[in-house]
């Protein structure tokens, strides 16, 4: 809970144009620097945050630091690209800033964002580094778009000049399909120093990865157990109610053609939770996520062969859509209760389930269940889960136990 | 004793300049004060201010220091520094302002600062009796 005050110093110059980084590097830009204020805000009530730009017509402080969010998020808009970034003069000036805060109490931090080609000697920069030093302003660097040596060195030097403790960081985000405020959210900058900063990074995280990487319920047990427990109480009293009223509505829903469209969705929620995987950081996270896996694998082998358990719960459209998990916890709970049942094939409640999953699947943004590339993987992977079906299963309904 | 050492001493980190800030325990009169160093990396001009919390090197100049000293290499072997005694009747935290050293390097050392006075008159707590009961 360190009371700080921060200057997010943005780089307005225009190489910040490119569109290595979607859409633009401007607007991954702008986007991080948004998370950055929420999440120091977050972090203790007392944080000011304030903005400037180091490109542009010249050095330019937006927002004085400020707790109200609102201004800060309103200043974003309407920024214009230009012009050279002037890195030294930015450091100097947020520098400036920061000593005449309101709260001497508060910490001093500048977080930068260096997106172009530096100017400045490497001298220049130490110097400002020692200056920061010695009077106690941490210095945190994002650097990205430019993959040259120049600047990786330089700003290693200013890192090193400013550092004191490791409270200073530079975090390097190469191009690439991840947004620039999804890479930082797993860095030092987000987590504080490892401190209660990682709830913030944590909630963010799983949102970020659309629900289903993360905790059960978004909320970490250990960071607050009664929370979650109890968020798992609600849900499964309404999973109970669901259950009944789905079974009504199961023998409704029917959409034969559907069917090959499921396979292959199927298989891209799989391929999602897995891409989850890296943004998720502790060890929990990845459990849950493995066993979400088995669910994913169990479900879709589930839905692939004509004879398993009735009285699945078929039609759980409006349930899927908000949580996948949570219909794919349903499935397997009802599986659990009915697995004493007769298994008789029924071709409705077969073509319905996988209605159901290609519900969830058209939720997950991004997932195209046409593609023929992933129907392919997939059908590879219905070879490989029947004869783990009977595996699954067992392995699934153990977790199960565990879970409770 | 390691005291007098002289392989041990206060360096200076990120440019030549130092910050030491000293509270006492009780108010104190301060008459003279030694700054021994090293020759040439031993501090030169010293700024003394009285009673001033929470000093940092962004508001060192914004008031004057209640006493300035500038030291000669005698001064760095131990020759005490005699302060303006007035200014100093009433101390309750000194911060020393090390500005630059004897060579203008890079990096300024201090091997040992003593500082000589009295005490003012304060109430002695050994000296209170304890009031007897039911008065």
């Amino acid at each position: 809970m360190v009371l700080e005050a921060t200057l997010i110093c943005i780089d307005n110059s225009e190489w910040m144009r490119n569109g290595d980084y979607a859409p633009s590097r401007f607007q991954a830009q702008t986007e991080a620097a948004n998370l950055i204020c929420g999440a120091k805000t977050q972090l203790n009530p007392e944080n000011t945050v304030g903005v400037m730009t180091m490109a542009g017509k010249g050095v330019r402080v937006l927002v004085t630091p400020t707790s109200d969010l609102g201004k800060i998020l309103a200043c974003m808009h309407g920024l214009e690209i230009g012009g050279e970034l002037n890195l030294a003069a930015g450091i100097q000036v947020a520098q400036l800033a920061l000593k005449h805060r309101q709260n001497k109490k508060q910490q001093q931090r500048i977080i930068v964002f260096v997106g172009s080609p530096i100017k400045h000697e490497k001298k220049v920069l130490e110097m400002i580094g020692r200056k920061l030093k010695k009077n106690s302003v941490a210095l945190d660097i994002v650097n990205f778009g430019e993959d040259d040596e120049g600047n990786t060195e330089k700003l290693e030097a200013l890192l090193a000049a400013v550092n004191n403790n490791d409270s200073s960081h530079l975090v390097h985000v190469p191009p690439g399909p991840n947004a620039l405020s999804d890479v930082l959210l797993s860095t030092p900058i987000f987590t504080g120093d490892g401190e209660g900063g990682s709830g913030f990074a944590a909630a963010a995280a799983a949102a970020a990865a659309s629900g289903a990487s993360g905790y059960e319920f978004g909320v970490d047990p250990n960071l607050d157990p009664e929370l979650a427990l109890a968020l798992r109480v609600s849900m499964e009293e309404e999973r109970a109610r669901q259950e009944a009223a789905a079974k009504r509505a199961a023998e409704e829903a029917a959409k034969k053609e559907k069917q090959g469209e499921q396979q292959s969705s199927s298989q891209d929620v799989t391929m999602t939770d897995q891409d989850s995987v890296p943004a998720s950081e502790a060890d929990d996270k990845k459990k849950t996520t493995k066993h979400d896996e088995g669910l994913l694998q169990e479900a879709i082998a589930m839905s692939s062969t004509p004879s398993y358990p009735s009285g699945r719960d078929t039609n759980m459209s409006e349930v899927a859509e908000d949580d996948p998990e949570l219909a794919l916890a349903l499935q397997l709970s009802m599986q659990d209760g009915t697995k004493d049942a007769p298994s008789h094939s029924d071709m409705s409640q077969l073509l319905a389930d996988q209605a159901f999953v290609s519900s969830i699947l058209a939720s997950l943004p991004g997932v195209d269940p046409e593609d023929p590339s992933v129907k392919d993987v997939l059908t590879s992977m219905q070879n490989q889960s029947e004869p783990q079906e009977k595996k699954d299963e067992d392995k699934v309904s153990k977790e199960e136990e565990e879970k409770k | 004793g390691y005291r007098e050492d002289e392989g041990l001493y206060l360096e200076s980190d990120a440019d030549e300049q130092l910050l030491i800030y000293l509270p006492f325990t009780q108010v104190v009169k301060l008459h003279s004060i030694v700054v021994k160093g090293p020759e040439e990396e031993g501090p030169k001009t010293v700024k003394l201010f009285s009673n001033r919390e929470h000093m940092g090197f962004s508001n060192v100049n914004d008031f004057p220091p209640s006493d300035t000293a500038v030291l000669t290499p005698d001064n760095l072997k131990g020759k005490p520094v005699v302060l303006k005694f007035v200014k100093f009747q009433n101390v309750r935290s000194l911060t020393i302002f090390i500005e630059d050293n004897q060579s203008d390097s890079e990096v300024t050392k201090v091997n040992k600062i003593a500082l000589f006075g009295t005490t003012v008159e304060t109430t002695d707590m050994k000296g209170l009796k304890k009031i007897e009961d039911n008065h």
